[in-house]
Parts: C-alpha cells; structure tokens; sequence
C-alpha cells in the first residue's frame, strides 16, 4: 500500500467534497485489446464541438474570399472535368449534362478526400494537446472529418442550382442523399481515423497519402460511369467502397434506380473499416504521448 | 478517512535508442520493415540495441482529500513523469493509481491557444480542452478577462497580443479551473512583477480552499510554505517522504553533498 504515513498526514480544512465508493478513474496498464469507452467519448462531446469550430474558424481566416473557397475548388475542377472529359474525350455520362454529372461526384469525392487527409495529419497537428492533456484522443481525427461537412454544405448550394438550371424535379429519391452523406463521412473516418495512429508512429504516411488518395480518385466513378467498364470486369473497381456510394449518389439524383448490391457492400465495408480502425486506434492510443 | 488519490507501486520504462536523440523516437515504416525481416535472426538478443530507462520505479503514495502535495526532486528524477502518468497523458508500464475526483493538469499554460482566434475564442477553446463546460466559461468568462487584464483586446487575435498578455490569459484560464484535484506544475506564476504576485495570490487561495492540490516545483520556499507533506524523487524512485519542512530539508541536503563531491 502507500508510503502515507499516518501520523504525518495533515489535512488542512475539511473537505467540501465527498469521495464517491468506486474511484472516477483507475490508472492503470492496458490490455492490447480494448474496446472503445463510449461513456468517456460521450463526456467529452463538448470538445469534440469545439475542436471543429476551431478547424472551422481557422481554415478561411485571413483569406479575402473565406467560405467561397469551399465552392471555388469543386467548381473550377468541374469545368476542367467537363472541358477535357466531357467535350475532348467525349466521356459518356449516362444521358446527364456533363457539367452536373462531373459536379455531383466531385463534390462527394472533395468532401471525402478532404476528410481522409485532415483526418490522417489530425493527430500529428496537435500534438500540442496529445502531450499536455487527457482526453480521448479520437475527438480529434473525428473533429477533423467532421469540420468537413460544412465546405460540403457550401459546395452543395451550387449543386442545387445545377440541378435546377438543368430542369431536374425534386423527387423522394432525394431523401437517399442522406444516408448517403452519413456513410460517406463514416466512411472518411475509418480511414481517417487508421492513417492518423499509423502516422504517429511512421510518418511516411504523410508522403504515401496523397499518392493514396490520387489512385483511389482514378478507381472511382467520377470522371467515368461504372457502365464504361467493360461488363465482365465490373467486380474489380466495385471492390472500392466508393463506387456504390458514389453510383447511389448519383442515381438517387438523377432519378434511377439505386444500385442496392454495392451500396450494401460499401456499408458493410464502412461498419468493418470503421470498428477495426477503431480497435486499432485504441491500441496504438497508449503510446501516442511518446511517439508524438 | 479514504485517500482521494491512491498510487500503488507505480513504475514506467522508457526505451531510449543510444545515440539517437529522445525527440526522434518514431520509426519509419523501413525501419519497422527491415526489424521484420530480421526478426528469425535476432531472438537471442531481446532488446539487442536498446537500453530501457525506468523513469518510475515501484512508486507509491495516498494523498487524502483537501491536502497539497510537494513534489520535488531534481531534473530527471521522474517528477514530470509522474505528473503525466496522474494526468493520463502516459500509461504506466505497471502499478495502478485510483482517482476519486475529477482530475485537471496544469502542466503548461495556453494549451491548445490558436494564434489566429481571439482572445475570446480562445478562452473558450482553452477552457473546453482543460475540461471545463461550455456554461462554466460562460459563467467564470468576465472574472478570467478580467484577472487577465485584457478587457480591451479580447476581440483581437491572439498572434496580435504580447507577450505577457498572452501568457496573463492562458494563466487566467487555468486559475479558473475547478476540479476536485489539481495537479500544477513548476511555478506558474508569469508576466511582470505585479501580475507575478497575483498569480501567487490565486495560488495561495487554491492552495486553502480545501481541493487537493499536487505541487511540483524547484522553489523549496513555494513548496515549505503551501504543502504540509512531500515526497522527494531521485532516480524514479520516492527516498523520501513526510512534512514539507522535514523533505526539503534532506533534499537541502542531499544537494549539497552532491555539490562537495
């Protein structure tokens, strides 16, 4: 037991403040597999708030255009897209103006890609905060990801207006775009969440992530339909998680019918990416302090 | 009475690569890659290049509620350690410690400060990451601006402020914390004279107001006149422990014939 040696413990005033049966908080040496503490997560909601308000606040400040940014990016890509793409290569899209068929997956893939990089440098950003306080560390890849979903809501104004301009109804099907929204963020933070622990440790995540995230652009339907991929091949790319989101994206815009079977295997993709980073996450967490 | 703060044998083990400097602790992903092709080869040499370090070492104390602590010891003994250890900042290699209260570290002033936001912003930030909430800020916010003597630039980015005022809000901040345990290190006392001796004043009433307080500091004079127990660190290990008065003066001593040596 502890060196406190009665006779010399001296309490100064009575305290105000009565000890609770059970301790708050037990220290101690972790098993290797731990799963996440929801209860603690939850308890520190309100930093989670406040870390994406920063990264908010943060990201336009001292720039004269501000949020118009978050428009500007999406849209000049998707000229570009549509100039060489659309007009030179004459891409086929599935009946859809090219403008809005290239913006609709742009957006998407910004907002995602966006998110996997914020999210992977998150921790090694604040390594400030990882040497000087406790929290659960996953508020901030989290936060990261998260802060991404209002460039997104500015950049879909635009993608509203398209639609308009070109004379689509709104119909239910839009309701989809929803869900869609939230596994695509789920989506960002499995793999967000996995690159920002393995960056604390390697640091040539740094270099290999753009590289990463360039590839999984080429293996994605935004400058192409899925339909262009020859029918007996179709398999391969669909082994990406974002094809189903992104073909359902677009479908449930355009009015057709959703592709179910790899929309299902994307969510399913997500659940698993999401729990097994996670558990990772929370094994590699112990030393972060050190090797930050 | 129960202890609010239980440590039982405490140890933490650092590995340190020889002639590698402690800041470049990462490995690459080549490293690691290269340690795997030669792990058949090297199972009878565990450890081979590294030394290990054990910055704690079988450490224990209680500390019961309303008291304040003296940590002393000399660089390196393993106070900050500990520190980060209480504050679940470092897991400890082995050893269990039991908190029965809400726990806030001050181990650096402006944690988390962004050079960019206001010093309005700021204090909220600040005070979010510290663990306040978002209705203690509101309710504390006019005492912190004012304590920090900053009224007039609290709209202005903080990149903008001096020195001083800039330190003067990050402690503000923190003096306006109110967990159950404290855990301060050094001597948190900044800026100018005048505000210095406010800083010790806000000590001073934290130190009374009956919360557990841990104290790490070189000043002897700081710890004899807050704390009525310490324990002094020497190599990760406690060598001693008991009144304040009785532990700095080993320490005192034990100083002094390092220095005749």
């Amino acid at each position: 037991m502890g060196l406190a040696d009665s006779s010399t413990t001296v309490c100064a005033t009575e305290p105000l403040y009565h000890l609770p049966v059970k301790p708050l908080v037990t220290i101690e040496a972790r098993r290797s597999w731990v799963p996440l503490n929801l209860r603690d997560l939850w308890a520190h909601r309100e930093l989670l708030y406040f870390l994406m308000w920063r990264d908010i606040k943060v990201r336009y400040k001292q720039t004269t255009l501000g949020a118009a940014w978050a428009i500007i990016q999406p849209l000049v890509t998707m000229i570009i897209f549509t100039f060489f793409f659309g007009k030179l290569a004459r891409v086929p899209t599935e009946g859809v103006p090219s403008p809005i068929f290239f913006y609709s997956a742009v957006l998407l893939w910004t907002f995602f890609s966006n998110g996997v990089t914020s999210g992977a440098n998150s921790l090694i950003g604040n390594s400030n905060l990882i040497t000087k306080v406790y929290f659960p560390r996953l508020i901030i890849p989290s936060a990261a990801v998260a802060a991404g979903l209002l460039d997104f809501a500015i950049a879909s104004v635009l993608l509203i207006g398209l639609l308009a301009y070109y004379g689509f109804s709104v119909t239910w099907s839009y309701l989809m775009l929803v869900p869609l929204i939230f596994l695509t963020t789920l989506l960002a933070l499995g793999v967000g969440i996995w690159f920002s622990a393995l960056n604390v440790k390697y640091r040539d995540v740094r270099y290999a992530l753009p590289f990463l995230v360039q590839i999984w652009f080429f293996v994605s339907p935004i400058i192409y339909p899925s339909s262009l991929v020859p029918e007996e091949w179709r398999w391969l790319p669909a082994l990406n998680p974002l094809v189903g989101i992104i073909e359902s994206f677009r479908a449930s815009l355009f009015g057709r019918p959703l592709p179910w079977l790899s929309l299902a295997y994307s969510t399913g993709f997500t659940l698993v990416m999401l729990v097994y980073s996670s558990f990772m996450f929370r094994r590699m967490e112990r030393s972060f302090a050190e090797l930050i | 009475m129960k202890p609010i703060i239980n440590v039982e044998s405490i140890s933490k083990k650092f590995r340190i690569t020889p002639g590698e400097s402690p800041s470049v602790r990462y490995e690459t992903l080549r490293e690691s890659l290269v340690k795997l092709a030669r792990a058949p080869f090297v199972w009878n040499r565990p450890n081979g290049s590294r030394e290990t370090i054990w910055a704690l070492k079988d450490v224990s104390f209680e500390v019961m509620p309303g008291e304040v602590l003296g940590i002393i010891g000399r660089n390196g003994a393993g106070k900050s350690t500990l520190l980060k250890v209480l504050s679940r900042i470092i897991e400890p290699t082995s050893g269990r410690v039991e908190l029965y209260g809400r726990i806030a570290s001050l181990i650096e002033v402006g944690t988390g400060f962004h050079p960019d936001l206001s010093g309005r912003e700021n204090v909220y930030l600040n005070g979010a990451i510290l663990g306040m909430k978002h209705r203690e800020i509101d309710q504390r916010f006019d005492e912190i601006v004012a304590f920090a003597e900053v009224e007039r630039f609290i709209d202005t980015a903080v990149k903008h402020y001096s020195s001083g005022m800039y330190l003067r809000l990050a402690f503000a901040v923190a003096a306006h914390l109110d967990p159950e345990i404290l855990i301060v290190d050094e001597v948190l006392a900044v800026g100018d004279a005048s505000f210095q001796k406010k800083c010790f004043g806000k000590m001073d009433d934290v130190t009374q107001s009956g919360r557990t307080v841990l104290l790490v500091s070189h000043s002897l004079g700081m710890i004899t006149k807050h704390c009525q127990r310490a324990i002094l660190l020497d190599g990760g290990r406690i060598v001693r422990t008991g009144l304040a008065e009785e532990v700095v003066a080993h320490y005192d001593a034990m100083v002094n014939a390092q220095a005749e040596l």
